[in-house]
């Protein structure tokens, strides 16, 4: 009783009762008991294998096994009775009560977009595993089509945008910038997001904020991003652009501002200006480097895929153009001028014809 | 005093191209404006309204460039002499033609070349148009197909430099296109009156002088008079061209 009291409340700490492994604590060591076996996968298979590092990441790792999965007799697993689990909502109350209010309540359980013992935060995850989540039911090709009615280029908004930009309303937006990279040193390959391993060798073993932010005091400025972006060493490597909320709610609603494209095309929303360097861990999380602010547009600039229609045109550019413009002007009115003067010597000539 | 006479100057196709291309263009730049500065500009309403008339008007200036071609190459076979300068006119006619747009337009001496059918443009225009439409034109055409087709093009963007690349010659391209504008309808009005030059690509037929009688007197015994056809119509003119040639 008092341990499913405990596991209602997510206060396991009374779970500690039940002997050494399940605890309150920091680490995977403290689910020993049931990782034993769990996480070896000579013992269990599908998704009872729990992948140790994912896990020990989460919360639920902090709260423990028993939290969720109470009551569990010493003679698991050869006593035939099924391991309880907890329902989300039994924690989760919030959420819970504006999911069940949303289009996808009784389509999708909690489970099927999150996988409980690999839980992240949306700043802890690329936009591009977001979209994976959705496009577990939401088949690519039919988004496709269905946003292409109304969308332009529909395509590379799926590609380039985490879903839930359009469809969850947050206060705040910012813009998380990934390090992709085309595989093989092929430049025409489709980039994909940087792997840890992948700019582990690159950085040659050191710590990889350093490929950016060279003075290593985990903040990245714009100096540095230029510099980053003009850097031919790593030309397979670049920055991508995510516009992605800073909270995300679970009605995913059909926002209609999002349909008014100056909500991201325009120069210098509010949302452009905050950016985030998003640097993949060993644990298969990510993590958030500061950015400069403002400086996105800036630091987005190098990249040959990435151009923000409206919102990072060059400025410079568009003075080039006015003067070419208004150089177009200067022989009409030039020769205008003289024609107006010496109209007089074109009289007879213009009559007689 | 010279007889008047009527030329069918511009064959309806060709002025059925030039007045949707005019109406295209006027289109593309109001609505470029738009896609490059929302902030500043909402003509055309929505943001997604800009980019669609702005894509359309793309695409009827595309087609209407591929009809151009085909009509002038394939149709009349007359593309090569009316767009590219021969010799005469890089020798000669390029400077005529500009001495008498600097200076002797402003004395009052009439304009060293007269269009024809097949010679419409004077070795300026010539010149002008053949960067305009042989260069200027396609690049616009092809850096837009590609900018409308961002993902399933992705590949040719990237060999070409990226997409940074075409989005800066599309736009400066399309400044220069602009600009030229502001010349072409600024010149059409240095005809005999100022509409004269108008009315030939409304109703295809341009009033000129008949100058035919006095050229046939003043070039008799000179046989290379009559090789440069536009300047025969006028003696001081084709003396001058006949001493270059010597």
């Amino acid at each position: 009783m008092a341990v499913a009291f405990a596991a209602v409340l997510c206060i396991p700490a009374a779970a500690e009762q039940d002997g050494p492994g399940y605890s309150f604590g920091s680490t995977t060591g403290k689910n020993e008991a049931c990782l034993t076996c769990h996480a070896d996968s000579q013992k269990v298979k599908g998704a009872s294998l729990i992948n140790v590092t994912q896990y020990g990441h989460t919360t639920h790792a902090r709260i423990g096994c028993p939290s969720c999965h109470e009551g569990v007799a010493p003679t698991h697993p050869t006593d035939g009775v099924r391991t309880p689990r907890a329902n989300c909502q039994q924690c989760h109350t919030e959420v819970n009560s504006e999911y069940v209010t949303s289009i996808h309540a009784g389509k999708a359980a909690c489970s099927g977009c999150h996988n409980p013992h690999k839980v992240e935060s949306p700043r802890e995850i690329s936009g591009n595993e977001i979209n994976q989540m959705c496009g577990g039911c939401h088949e690519k090709f039919k988004m496709s089509a269905k946003h292409g009615e109304w969308l332009p280029q529909a395509d590379l908004h799926l590609y380039m945008l985490p879903c839930i930009t359009c469809h969850t309303g947050s206060k705040n937006y910012f813009v998380s910038m990934y390090l992709v990279s085309t595989k093989n040193e092929g430049k025409l390959d489709k980039p994909e997001v940087a792997t840890f391993a992948e700019l582990r060798a690159m950085s040659g073993g050191a710590d990889i904020i350093g490929l950016i932010d060279t003075n290593h005091d985990n903040y990245v400025s714009l100096t540095e991003l230029r510099s980053f972006n003009r850097n031919s060493e790593h030309k397979t490597l670049r920055l991508q652009g995510m516009v992605t909320p800073e909270t995300v709610s679970h009605k995913f609603e059909i926002l209609d501002d999002r349909r008014n494209c100056t909500f991201c095309h325009g120069s210098g929303p509010g949302l452009m200006q905050t950016s985030f360097l998003s640097l993949p861990q060993e644990n298969g999380t990510f993590r958030r480097v500061a950015v400069e602010k403002g400086a996105v547009l800036d630091a987005l600039y190098g990249t040959p895929d990435f151009y923000l229609m409206g919102s990072n045109k060059n400025n410079t550019l568009s003075i080039i153009g006015l003067a070419v413009i208004c150089g177009g002007l200067i022989m009409p009115i030039g020769h205008g001028f003289m024609r107006f003067l010496t109209r007089k010597n074109r009289m007879g000539k213009e009559h007689h014809s | 005093m010279s007889a008047k006479k009527m030329v069918y100057l511009q064959p309806i196709p060709i002025r059925i191209w030039h007045w949707v291309n005019a109406f295209g263009i006027i289109t593309l730049i109001v609505s470029g404006a738009q896609i490059r500065f929302p902030e500043a500009i909402s003509i055309l309403g929505s943001y997604k309204t800009a980019i669609q008339v702005h894509n359309v008007a793309g695409l009827v200036v595309a087609v209407f460039l591929a009809f151009w071609v085909i009509y002038y190459k394939m149709v009349r076979n007359s593309l090569d002499n009316i767009y590219i300068p021969n010799e005469e006119d890089l020798k000669h006619g390029i400077v005529r033609q500009l001495l008498y747009y600097c200076f002797w337009y402003f004395i009052g001496r009439p304009s060293p070349f007269h269009a024809s059918p097949d010679a419409k443009f004077n070795p300026m225009q010539k010149a002008a148009y053949l960067v305009v439409m042989f260069i200027l034109v396609p690049l616009v055409v092809v850096t837009g197909i590609l900018l409308m087709n961002v993902t399933p093009l992705r590949v040719l963007i990237l060999m070409s430099g990226g997409i940074k690349i075409i989005d800066t010659l599309h736009f400066l391209v399309a400044c220069s296109l602009f600009a030229f504008l502001f010349t072409h309808v600024y010149l059409a009005t240095l005809g005999a009156t100022p509409l004269a030059y108008f009315k030939p690509m409304i109703f295809g037929w341009e009033e000129v002088e008949d100058h035919d009688a006095e050229h046939e007197e003043t070039h008799d015994g000179d046989p290379n008079g009559t090789e440069y056809r536009p300047v025969r119509h006028y003696p001081e003119y084709s003396t001058k061209a006949t001493n270059h040639g010597a």
